[in-house]
């Protein structure tokens, strides 16, 4: 009886927990159809602002600017990150853990602050042009440290006596690297790319203060948008878009996954 | 050509490795000889893996030397070195198959395609695993993967495997199974093996050689037969498992024949350990399984006779571990003796009985430290 009410319980908070999850997304999705161009009445079902999105080539372009940007800063990020974390766990050196623990400062420090730093490290200390590079490298800056995260946390769980196998079975440190140290990482290097790829890809703040002129991405071009935009309307059919593209793109990896399982 | 007769396969010169705040190795000096097995047997924490791991190259020595082959390789790196380690853990690689693990090393040392194939496949036979050749290593039980393991190491035909406790994961029966699979290999092979390890059942059953090692020292280097009947220290003897050991003092000395007297105030008949000389004995151990208890007024002419008291019995399955307090001692001490079961039954022996306690002065040994 117990354990049957404990269910019912259960089962409930989940029911609350995805439709809190489930309803903005639904009703977005419903009002990318609605033929009011505010898109707060509810008027008639079209599909019109789908076909009218595919003739905006800003749009476009501030799609395929983004998708730069989050390719390039993933890989790279994912890079330094990995390097950066295997370094923090395998030597030990005078302050360390000091290191270790101000990785955290970029993830902490509040956004607006830090766009601030960094738009005024550019511009007068640095001097990067303010566009793709000055983007890059700022999105770079607060993604990294979560690679790095991501790996310190598979760290722990490996066996580091495969490393040494590796050796003592006549492989140098460098084909080391390559034969075990980065197969046993590479669950820790593609979550860290599956977390730094939407970071960088929907970045608002940082992105807003050193993006300059002429270099749009994605979410500043919504943001505009919604300010200046006669059809604000647009924006729930491009939301609903890039809503249900990840979606297929997560169902798609758990199948893999499963596939990958079943094969083993 | 190096002469095999007087050139050790591996040999330790004065060797020390400090860690802070322990030397983990102080001053070694050890001759492993072709083609034997070797062990190296301690307590955790005696310095033994360390001790390993620098004749591997995965540790440097502080001090002293290491010799293979009569060739100092110090400053040769242990992916260079003629000598292949398996580890405790075994450290198979996870995602590699069970024939990629194998041809690991081969691979590294860029030997042929066809050759490795030929070598790794000849390896599988020799150690059973055929069909297993695309099985991931987390797939296999725990006794295949330590034939992996060995294998892989193996192949590469080292002058020495340095096997670092493999056997300490497996249960009992497998361990028991496994250990004469070793020495059945070791000797179709005839690698030289220098083996780790805190088992002394394990050590007993496999060496030509055992080192028994404390506090990163050695502490007696000798057969398996010899350790085991005339441990040296009072420490050998404990770690081996004999637990009758009391203190005393010579009080008498005659053709290979040592008297002693206990600090309980027995006087005990010993064996002469001429490894010890007379005036360092602190000590007698008499082995448990040695030392016969009757009923009173049986026949004995076994040198120590004690009349006594059975104080427990414990049934062992094999054997009955029983204490027995001997009336001419002046202290508490109990003397433990293992007896076969059905003799105990035999004799109809029970707690709080009279005995007669005696053994032959074969059994009991002189001890120094």
């Amino acid at each position: 009886m117990k354990s049957s009410r404990s269910g019912t319980i259960l089962l409930s908070l989940v029911v609350v927990g995805y439709v809190f999850l489930w309803t903005p997304i639904i009703v977005l999705g419903l009002f990318s159809f609605n033929s009011s161009t505010f898109g707060v009445k509810w008027e008639s079902l079209t599909s019109r602002w789908y076909v009218e999105l595919f003739q905006e080539t800003a749009i476009i372009d501030s799609v395929l600017t983004s998708l730069v940007i989050a390719c390039v800063t993933t890989v790279v990020a994912t890079a330094i990150g990995t390097i950066a974390g295997y370094g923090l766990y395998k030597h030990k050196f005078a302050g360390r853990r000091v290191l270790r623990m101000s990785i955290l400062l970029p993830i902490t420090v509040p956004y607006v602050i830090m766009a601030g730093a960094l738009l005024v490290y550019f511009s007068s200390i640095a001097h990067v042009p303010l566009g793709y590079p000055s983007i890059i490298i700022a999105h770079i800056s607060f993604s990294a440290p979560l690679a790095v995260f991501v790996t310190l946390g598979r760290m722990q769980r490996i066996d580091w006596s495969l490393e040494e196998a590796s050796i003592d079975l006549g492989a140098d440190r460098i084909t080391t690297w390559r034969k075990v140290t980065i197969p046993l990482l590479l669950p820790a290097i593609f979550a860290s790319a599956v977390l730094i790829f939407p970071w960088s890809f929907n970045d608002f703040t940082i992105t807003y203060f050193v993006a300059g002129v002429g270099t749009t991405t994605l979410p500043l071009y919504l943001y505009s948008m919604l300010q200046y935009s006669l059809k604000p309307v647009l924006i729930n059919a491009i939301s609903l878009i890039f809503i249900i593209t990840p979606t297929i793109g997560i169902l798609l990896l758990s199948y893999l996954q499963r596939e990958k399982q079943r094969v083993r | 050509m190096v002469d095999q007769e007087s050139t050790p396969c591996v040999e330790l010169k004065n060797l020390v490795k400090r860690f802070p705040g322990v030397t983990a190795v102080n001053h070694v000096d050890l001759r492993v000889k072709h083609g034997e097995v070797f062990s190296l047997l301690g307590p955790s924490g005696c310095g033994k893996t360390t001790a390993l791991r620098v004749v591997a190259g995965l540790e440097t020595a502080d001090e002293g030397e290491v010799l293979i082959e009569g060739n100092v390789v110090n400053d040769i790196p242990p992916y260079r070195r003629d000598c292949n380690l398996v580890f405790q853990n075994l450290a198979l690689f996870p995602h590699m198959t069970v024939e990629e693990n194998i041809a690991y090393g081969l691979e590294r040392k860029r030997v042929p395609k066809d050759q490795v194939r030929e070598r790794v496949g000849e390896m599988l036979e020799f150690m059973r695993l055929q069909g297993m050749e695309s099985r991931y290593p987390t797939q296999l039980s725990g006794g295949q993967q330590q034939r992996i393991a060995l294998a892989r190491s193996l192949v590469l035909k080292p002058k020495i495997l340095l096997l670092d406790e493999p056997l300490a994961s497996l249960d009992r029966k497998l361990r028991k199974d496994m250990q004469v699979e070793l020495k059945r290999i070791q000797q179709e092979v005839g690698i030289t093996f220098f083996y780790v390890t805190h088992d002394q059942k394990v050590s007993l059953a496999i060496s030509d050689t055992i080192a028994v090692m404390r506090d990163g020292r050695l502490e007696q280097v000798a057969s398996p037969e010899e350790i085991y009947d005339r441990p040296g220290t009072r420490f050998v003897a404990d770690f081996m498992g004999v637990s009758n050991i009391f203190p005393g003092k010579v009080i008498a000395k005659d053709s290979g024949e040592i008297q002693l007297e206990t600090k309980s105030g027995l006087r005990i008949t010993a064996l002469d350990n001429e490894e010890i000389r007379t005036e360092d004995v602190t000590g007698v151990c008499i082995h448990p399984e040695r030392i016969n208890i009757s009923p009173p007024g049986t026949d004995s002419e076994a040198a120590n006779r004690f009349k006594g008291r059975i104080v427990e019995m414990v049934y062992q399955g094999d054997f009955v571990e029983m204490k027995a307090r001997l009336s001419d001692s002046k202290t508490d001490d109990a003397i433990t003796a293992h007896l076969d079961a059905r003799l105990s039954r035999k004799n109809r022996l029970s707690v709080g009985q009279e005995v007669i306690v005696h053994w032959d002065r074969e059994a009991s040994s002189t001890l120094r430290g």
